[in-house]
């Protein structure tokens, strides 16, 4: 995508430098600069502007479930620029640093935790077919979006480590425990339908799922069913959200890990939570609800494909964008719901949680789902459908087609 | 400028960079910290030679090993809050010439063999993505993909794949983890 | 999981780590006010606690000893300020036990009715800071809710929500205002629902079941040890409440009432059938015990104001008169203790003969409750910590005094 995108750019610089006498090449620097930009700005954009929309939504569910009206006066009616208005009065803040911390480590951590959320973006899609909108189109984008999250523990440990106070370190050596065990069920979650697509590219593990929700890996098989909710519990955990936020747990560790922060640094943390929520929750509709291809199929049934025009195109991967955020805020309101509903769990329990009761379950439907697929290939819907033809037939994308040259495989 | 060539640069020179500050670093966790932001580097690396996989791979496995060393580090070291280690010359020396003797052997052998020269195949078209994870897959169940054009059967089969030595790898690892718990434990006391 | 051991010293052998000293406040999210817990931790292990207390302290008694019964009336108040009304009472009964005076009947219903009341109004504290504690807000949020109707009710009665001055030696400062009653039977008919929600999002949720069952426990024996009182000494079975149990001019101001004492006998709880059953995994004494009494408490004080509702509004007279700012003490001493939420609240006055008494001293329930902690913390973890001490339910104003 991005490379049509430069040479776009390329082309219009061309037309502007031409007035000059100038002229740009096709694949020219300066084009690929300004993609990559836009990319970024726009990436940076959607995480900062949903943390905003989510803290808002936060503090409105929560204030609706606990029978109150939560925010109602900044920005209107409904307390639209509360967040903002809180992001001024942090800005605002001091930005304290305790004495004795490793000053250093200190005040880089928040930068860490939030670059590894946002990095995680890179390769998320948000649409798909011909021409998926994603910053960067990678063959292991499971993979990268799993590993590129991971590094957002280590913000949490240095911060940890660095505030020179016993809380936050207690908060920084749970989060270490529960990230590092999570990972592991929520990667065996991850393989199932990396499994049934045969590929670890999100665009094509999207675009698997094409049609009507029949198709939706959520309701493959019964394993996938029971795997999804698994998938959404270990998710839960490891972006520490209630009932796992036992790193900032503030009745037992004042605040856990960012206790000695304040001011802009702390809202970077926050930024960094909300944003992986967004993160996993995105990767969660990818997997197992359709990502960009809805319950019904309101694109192709419009005729909005690339087949049909750019513009037609362009309008359904739009479609299919606002299709997968619906999905995706779902998910993060369910975590929002959860977090607002339920006591925390204790260090010892959410360990075994994940160690005798995620792993396991994991395991064995990930076994399920794998004799499932072996018997029934070709079959939707709990195996009532046919998969359709489109859906059966879709390639993983790949520039070097080498697999089919040999012959002997 | 090349473009890539840039990135190559870039990347290596922080990789190199970080690496030195691991050395000279007395405070380890900041050492971890900078082992942490040279293996990043190194990965970036890898996505640049469109190796996406291994890229990944790195970033998850060193990343998430680097963060248990630094667990292990504090809680088994630590004995006031900030623990820092010094350095002596003749420590430093020893580990001067260790290093330069192996960095010469690696490099010398990364000029020597003919397969790892630099070719001119056409870059690839960074549109659509590369397949990186199958081919490793393939090579692990002993089709390598990137031998079809050898004349020779067995070679062309990737002979026994990777499977083997992957397994050896890991029950070596696993070892190394049991080793590591035994030698982490105190006696138990008789109660 | 218990994670109770016998001797504290041998857990966590395996990996050697350093043992960190770590304060628990006094400013500290869960500690209850001004509490201060110096914890000995080994990892997430705790192998000791020890309470330090003191922060809020206020010269409570000698004041006492400087003021007339009735003025000191306002400091009772300010001991366990979630139960001011309990707190006015037990002052008030003491002092007209030394003065051989008794309430008339109207008043004796009053009494009880606010007695139940402010009973109510702190069980539901306890809890909604109980589920605060173990890291969840709503709970809390639903227990303010019906606790501010409660407060509404209060500021009508004698103008205060926090610290009323209500009840006094002699009676009441005031009679209840018109059209009370009915606000308060309205508020009762909507509450006794709402303790089903109580229960749905605490009692049987499997988290906080989890969180609480195994935990603290305390056994029969070691709480009557330590002094322990209230719904801590209940909760671990042991059937004793002064409202029954305790001196007649206490016990008989309950005479003709119907109530319970919300204790296990034979593995059962009165009313257990109206309300969810005891979990298998908890144990007589541990945190979600002493919790199920409290709630279940909460329903027998509705019982009883509904009781004295009707009793208050069939007598006839007076509610009692306040006696004078300056009345004189006849020589002695009088100790009484009376029932008050969180337990034994007791009450020592010596005069000699003059309006301002000799000496005064408080027995505070919670101090007793509170210095339970460090048996029930040992080997526990830190996030057990809070949970327990949140299960005793204790209020410093009372313990500083």
């Amino acid at each position: 995508m991005d490379r049509d995108v430069a040479n776009s750019l390329n082309f219009l610089l061309d037309k502007l430098t031409g007035l000059l006498g100038r002229s740009v090449p096709e694949d020219h620097v300066a084009g690929h600069l300004i993609a990559a930009f836009l990319y970024v700005g726009l990436l940076l954009h959607l995480v900062a502007v949903s943390a905003l929309v989510f803290i808002w939504m936060e503090r409105k569910i929560a204030g609706r479930i606990q029978d109150r009206l939560g925010p109602t006066r900044v920005g209107g009616k409904f307390g639209w620029l509360q967040t903002l208005a809180d992001g001024l009065k942090l800005l605002t803040k001091e930005d304290l640093t305790p004495t004795g911390a490793d000053l250093f480590l200190f005040r880089i951590a928040p930068y860490v935790g939030f670059c590894a959320s946002l990095g995680a973006f890179i390769a998320i899609p948000f649409a798909g077919q011909d021409f998926p909108f994603v910053a960067q189109h990678l063959n292991v984008g499971v993979f990268f979006v799993l590993a590129v999250m991971g590094i957002e523990v280590f913000s949490v440990i240095l911060a940890g480590y660095a505030s020179a106070s016993k809380w936050s370190l207690f908060g920084a050596m749970r989060e270490a425990a529960q990230v590092v065990s999570y990972e592991v069920p929520l990667g065996l979650c991850v393989v199932v339908p990396v499994m049934l697509a045969g590929s670890m590219d999100l665009v094509h593990l999207g675009d698997k799922q094409q049609g009507w929700f029949t198709n939706w890996y959520l309701l493959h098989d019964p394993f996938t069913f029971v795997i999804f909710w698994v998938y959404f519990t270990c998710a839960t955990a490891s972006v520490n959200r209630a009932p796992f936020d036992l790193a900032e747990a503030e009745s037992e560790l004042v605040a856990g890990f960012h206790t000695e922060y304040s001011g802009l640094r702390w809202s970077f943390f926050f930024m960094a939570e909300y944003g992986s929520m967004l993160a996993v929750s995105l990767l969660g509709a990818i997997l197992f609800l359709g990502g960009w291809h809805g319950p019904v199929p309101v694109a192709s049934l419009l005729g909005l494909a690339w087949e049909n025009g750019p513009v037609w195109g362009y309008l359904g991967n739009l479609l299919g964008m606002v299709n997968l955020l619906a999905k995706a805020v779902l998910l993060v309101t369910v975590m929002i719901w959860v977090r607002w509903t339920l006591p925390r769990l204790r260090i010892d329990q959410v360990l075994t949680t994940c160690l005798k009761y995620c792993t396991p379950i994991a395991a064995a439907m990930f076994l399920g789902a794998a004799t499932w697929h072996m018997a029934m290939p070709d079959r939707v819907f709990a195996g009532l459908l046919q998969a359709p033809e489109a859906n059966r037939l879709l390639a993983e994308p790949s520039a070097t087609p080498r697999l089919q040259k040999g012959g002997n495989l | 400028m090349h473009w890539p060539s840039f990135f190559f640069l870039l990347f290596g020179g922080f990789a190199c960079l970080f690496a030195v500050a691991v050395v000279l670093a007395s405070n380890i966790v900041r050492m971890a910290f900078y082992l942490v932001l040279s293996l990043a580097a190194t990965s970036g690396l890898f996505f640049l030679a469109g190796a996406d996989f291994v890229g990944a791979m790195q970033l998850m496995i060193y990343v998430g090993g680097t963060m248990v060393l630094l667990v292990f580090g504090v809680m088994l070291t630590s004995q006031s809050p900030f623990v820092s280690m010094r350095t002596s010359s003749g420590q430093m020396l020893t580990a001067l010439v260790l290093g330069g003797t192996l960095l010469f052997v690696l490099s010398f052998t990364a000029f020597h063999v003919p397969a790892w020269q630099p070719t001119h195949r056409p870059a690839v078209d960074p549109n659509t993505p590369l397949l990186t994870a199958t081919p490793i897959g393939m090579a692990l169940e002993g089709y390598r993909v990137d031998q079809l054009d050898q004349p020779d059967p067995r070679i062309r089969q990737g002979m026994s794949g990777y499977l083997f030595p992957f397994i050896i790898i890991s029950v070596h690892l696993l070892v190394v983890l049991v080793g590591a718990a035994y030698l982490a434990r105190a006696k138990r006391r008789s109660t | 999981m218990a994670t109770t051991v016998e001797d504290p010293r041998v857990i966590e052998v395996d990996v050697r780590t350093d043992e960190m000293l770590v304060n628990m406040g006094p400013q500290h999210p869960s500690t209850h006010g001004v509490l201060r817990l110096v914890l000995r931790t080994d990892g997430e292990v705790v192998s000791e606690v020890t309470p330090h207390i003191g922060y809020l302290h206020r010269c409570a008694e000698k004041i006492g000893e400087n003021l007339t019964p009735r003025q000191y009336i306002p400091y009772t108040d300010r001991m366990d300020y979630l139960a001011g009304m309990n707190m006015n009472l037990g002052w008030a009964l003491t002092v007209e036990k030394l003065l051989d005076l008794r309430v008339p009947e109207k008043g004796r219903h009053l009494r009880v009715l606010i007695a139940e009341m402010g009973r109510i109004a702190s069980h539901l504290v306890g809890m909604g800071a109980y589920g605060l504690d173990l890291g969840t807000f709503s709970p809390f949020l639903y227990a303010f809710r019906e606790r501010e109707k409660i407060l509404d009710l209060f500021e009508e009665a004698c103008g205060a929500r926090l610290t009323y001055s209500y009840l006094t030696v002699g009676g009441a400062t005031a009679d209840l205002p018109k059209g009370w009653l009915e606000k308060c039977e309205a508020f009762l008919d909507q509450f006794v629902p709402v303790i089903d929600e109580y229960h749905t999002l605490l009692t049987t949720n499997t988290i906080f079941i989890k969180r609480t069952a195994g935990i603290g426990l305390l056994s029969p024996e070691m709480a009557i040890d330590y002094g322990c009182s209230g719904p801590v000494l209940r909760g671990s079975g042991v059937d004793h409440d002064l409202r029954r149990d305790g001196e007649t001019i206490y016990t008989s101001m309950y005479d003709d009432y119907n109530f319970e004492i919300i204790c296990e006998r034979d593995g059962h709880y009165p009313q257990d059938q109206d309300y969810p059953p005891v979990p298998i995994e908890t144990m007589l004494g541990d945190c979600w015990h002493r919790f199920y009494v409290r709630m279940l408490e909460v329903v027998q004080s509705v019982g009883l104001v509904r009781q004295a509702m009707e009793k208050y509004q069939a007598s006839e007279g007076s509610h009692g008169e306040p006696i004078k700012l300056n009345q004189k003490l006849p020589p002695g001493e009088v100790y009484l203790e009376t029932e008050a939420p969180r337990g034994q609240m007791g009450f020592y006055l010596v005069s000699d003969g003059k309006a301002i008494p000799w000496r005064v001293r408080v027995r505070s329930s919670c101090f007793s409750n509170l210095s339970v902690t460090p048996e029930l913390c040992r080997g526990c973890l830190i996030a057990d910590v809070p949970a327990v001490v949140g299960s005793l339910d204790v209020v410093m104003g009372e313990i500083d005094r």
